[in-house]
């Protein structure tokens, strides 16, 4: 009994000591995101993987398939369908978005009257609802009453069914897309405010032009911020879904079914969960390899500035 | 007085009561404590989901008392229900809900799963329920039973019908068309009917020279190209959708193929239909069209006289043209009991509320529902139920006639929102603007079949 007592007090006394109290304090602040990893990611990606070797509709239990999800995939026109889909939108999607938002930072970053209104301008279209986004481009895009048929009558150009033709329905897609670079540009004009006023002005002195101040300063002092935002735009490009599930839902003949659409499909409307963790974990090794080949062949190109300091 | 406390006991208490919130808010919704009667006796609560629907909320106080009233020491609640995928995700997870609604697409899907309970016990045992004619037959029977088993009782009917702005018939001059289904018009009168309304900004109609497509003013119809308005065109072109007997999908019947080609020449060919499927999601709903005068005649589904008797012009209804033969969808959710619930007899306790003549009526009196109740179809009974502001004169010939007469149920097998998805619909696509003939495009229907096949294969 006082054995224990002493064991407890010991406890007590080493609970209170600065150090354990330091590092106990540590896991608590951390313990919001272990947490978080093992609950939301962690578990549930473990499961994805078990389920991958099972046959389950959510409704019976999970069957030992073995490799029959993998099987699927050989004769599955519409994984195919979904990747190219969905390469087709990043591809095209993701380098406007990258040269667009840096060039409308550029824009942004000048000191004139009235920026910061201009700023809130170009910022707020990403911070619009994905929901009420889509319904509004759908109004913008529809053949009938849509804003952009009369400006392109105007134009002398034919009616176009946006998305009830296959081969505009991506185009319109993307367009879409370049709505939200909002995000991308503050975070460009968060790095081009952070280049030093110094050297642009030791430029001057060289006789720099505005072109060559450009090329050596800002886009190597910018190409951490690019690179961050290749990245990030690559994921979040491969992951659309909201734009597809909305206003085409997929169509029409399939010129939309972005992968993660397709799985979502799989998974919920088909009741097919070990099929769609097989494509769950195909879209983790696709952005996995695809990030690792980046860093590699990319990150090479990026300056950071303090790498020798 | 003031009550002093240190940073650190801040935090604790703030962590204590964040880490609290956050598991009452985990807590499972749904799942309520049992109530105690004044009695002192334990109630069971029921709950239900329930797709919610315009004008439910207000009547849901109503519908619960009167529960309460019906069935001492019973109660249910209501939760909102997205097209059953809910129902799944909580049956995956242990908390499934002792009734449930189910879209008539997963209903055969769900059986077969033994999702939901047999109650065709309950069903020959109820001294209503029991009688021959309490239900429109034999369309209930369709579609509740399999291998003669009831796993589910249709909450009503549902069916596609015109709906047309009669000022514009009026001004045109133009006989509007009939809810009488032996007086419904001819495909070619229809058409007809639809080039004369349709009328460009010049004041052009399609066909004559200098017509422009570009600048319709008003449209002489919208047939929405989805799977229920255009199983009402291949009925009425006497052909099938899904065979009953072989429930394979027989699309390519020359009668089906015929009727899809019917309705996308409407758009391609007759050029009196917008090729604007997504005006719904844009805020310019067809009621809206209807009402500014830039769409004669609409197809829709009955329920959407719910909200279209509001609109600011005189608002007419009538039965299909037909093709061959007057014909429409019928179509429902069903209302059953989980096979997992612990209470079956309270369960069947709230069906039978659920599908009962009171219930039925008040959503048949908002517009949203057509009966399947042989109770409600009487004179006096339609009497009580329909009538002006909402169903416009005339709208009993849908009710008795075109609806119970004319209505076919169509059956979705094992399998088939797949099929739809992956097989037919991209094919329709290609039908809508002018890529493939229907004939052509129905070439993939043993595609459809084979994924039925397989999706068979996994039961």
């Amino acid at each position: 009994m006082s054995g224990l007592t002493v064991a407890a007090r010991n406890a007590a006394t080493r609970l209170r000591a600065p150090r354990t109290q330091k590092t106990l304090t540590g896991y608590l602040f951390i313990a919001p995101f272990i947490l978080g990893f093992f609950l939301w990611f962690l578990v549930p990606a473990l499961t994805a993987l078990w389920l991958v070797f099972q046959d389950w509709n959510l409704i019976r239990s999970p069957v030992f398939i073995g490799l029959g999800n993998l099987r699927k995939l050989v004769d599955d026109s519409l994984f195919t369908k979904s990747l190219i889909v969905t390469t087709y939108f990043t591809v095209v999607s993701v380098p406007l978005q990258l040269i667009l938002a840096f060039l409308l930072a550029l824009l942004l970053n000048a000191q004139v009257r009235g920026i910061a209104f201009f700023r809130t301008v170009f910022y707020l279209p990403s911070i619009v609802p994905v929901v009420a986004n889509a319904v509004m481009w759908a109004f913008i895009f529809n053949p009938e009453f849509g804003l952009l048929t009369p400006l392109l009558r105007a134009l002398g150009l034919p009616r176009i069914l946006w998305f009830q033709d296959p081969a505009w329905a991506m185009p319109a897609m993307i367009l879409m897309s370049l709505w939200g670079l909002g995000g991308a540009m503050v975070i460009y004009l968060a790095g081009l405010q952070g280049i030093p006023d110094s050297l642009f002005e030791a430029a001057d002195i060289d006789g720099a032009t505005r072109w060559s101040k450009l090329l050596y300063i800002t886009i190597p002092l910018m190409s951490p911020v690019i690179f961050f935002n290749l990245i990030i735009g690559l994921i979040g490009s491969f992951q659309i879904f909201t734009a597809g599930y909305l206003i085409t839902s997929g169509g029409p003949q399939n010129a939309t079914l972005f992968y993660v659409l397709y799985t979502y499909r799989t998974a919920i409307e088909y009741l097919d969960m070990g099929y769609a963790a097989v494509l769950s974990w195909i879209l983790f090794f696709i952005l996995l390899v695809l990030s690792l080949l980046i860093f590699r062949y990319v990150g090479r190109y990026v300056h950071y500035e303090d790498v020798d300091a | 007085m003031q009550t002093r406390i240190t940073r650190r006991n801040f935090l604790a208490l703030a962590g204590s009561l964040s880490v609290t919130g956050m598991l009452a808010a985990c807590a499972v919704p749904g799942q309520a404590p049992a109530a105690t009667g004044g009695d002192g006796m334990a109630q069971e609560t029921i709950v239900i989901e329930f797709l919610g629907s315009p004008g439910m909320d207000a009547h849901l106080e109503d519908e619960y008392q009167r529960f309460r009233e019906e069935n001492p020491g019973l109660e249910w609640i209501q939760v909102q229900q997205q097209q059953g995928i809910q129902l799944l995700t909580a049956i995956a997870s242990g908390t499934a809900p002792d009734t449930a609604r189910v879209e008539s697409n997963v209903y055969r899907t769900f059986v077969r799963d033994e999702v939901l309970m047999d109650i065709t016990d309950y069903i020959d045992a109820d001294s209503q329920f029991s009688q021959p004619d309490y239900w429109l037959q034999p369309q209930e029977s369709d579609r509740c039973t399999q291998n003669g088993r009831w796993y589910g009782i249709g909450s009503c009917w549902v069916a596609p019908h015109i709906y047309y702005n009669a000022d514009i018939f009026e001004a045109e001059g133009i006989e509007p068309p009939s809810n009488d289904p032996e007086q419904a018009w001819e495909w070619d009168h229809f058409l007809t009917v639809a080039r004369q309304l349709t009328v460009d900004t010049n004041g052009n109609h399609p066909g004559d020279p200098g017509f422009d497509i570009e600048s319709v003013d008003r449209w002489g119809v919208n047939w929405p190209t989805w799977w229920i308005p255009l199983h009402a065109a291949v009925q009425s072109n006497g052909g099938a959708w899904v065979d009953g007997e072989t429930q394979q999908i027989v699309l390519d019947s020359p009668e089906a193929v015929q009727a899809l080609q019917n309705i996308a020449d409407l758009q391609l060919v007759h050029q009196v239909m917008p090729q604007a499927p997504f005006l719904e999601a844009l805020g310019m709903s067809t009621v809206q069209m209807l009402e500014n005068q830039k769409l004669a005649m609409q197809i829709d589904g009955s329920w959407a006289l719910a909200w279209t008797w509001e609109m600011n012009a005189t608002l007419g209804t009538a039965a299909l043209p037909k093709m061959k033969r007057p014909a429409t969808d019928l179509q429902a959710h069903l209302v059953t009991i989980v096979s997992d619930t612990d209470i079956p007899d309270e369960s069947w306790e709230l069906i039978r509320f659920l599908s009962s003549p009171w219930y039925q009526e008040r959503y048949c009196n908002l517009g949203l529902w057509l009966p399947s109740q042989s109770a409600l179809m009487t004179d006096e009974a339609i009497d009580r139920w329909m009538g002006p502001p909402i169903h416009p004169p005339g709208y009993k010939g849908i009710v008795t006639q075109f609806v119970p007469d004319y209505g076919h149920f169509l059956t979705m097998p094992v399998g088939y929102q797949k099929a739809a998805d992956t097989v037919l619909q991209p094919a329709f696509d290609t039908i809508w603007i002018g890529d493939q003939t229907a004939e052509e495009a129905m070439k993939v229907v043993p595609d459809a079949n084979a994924v039925l096949a397989e999706e068979a294969m996994r039961g």
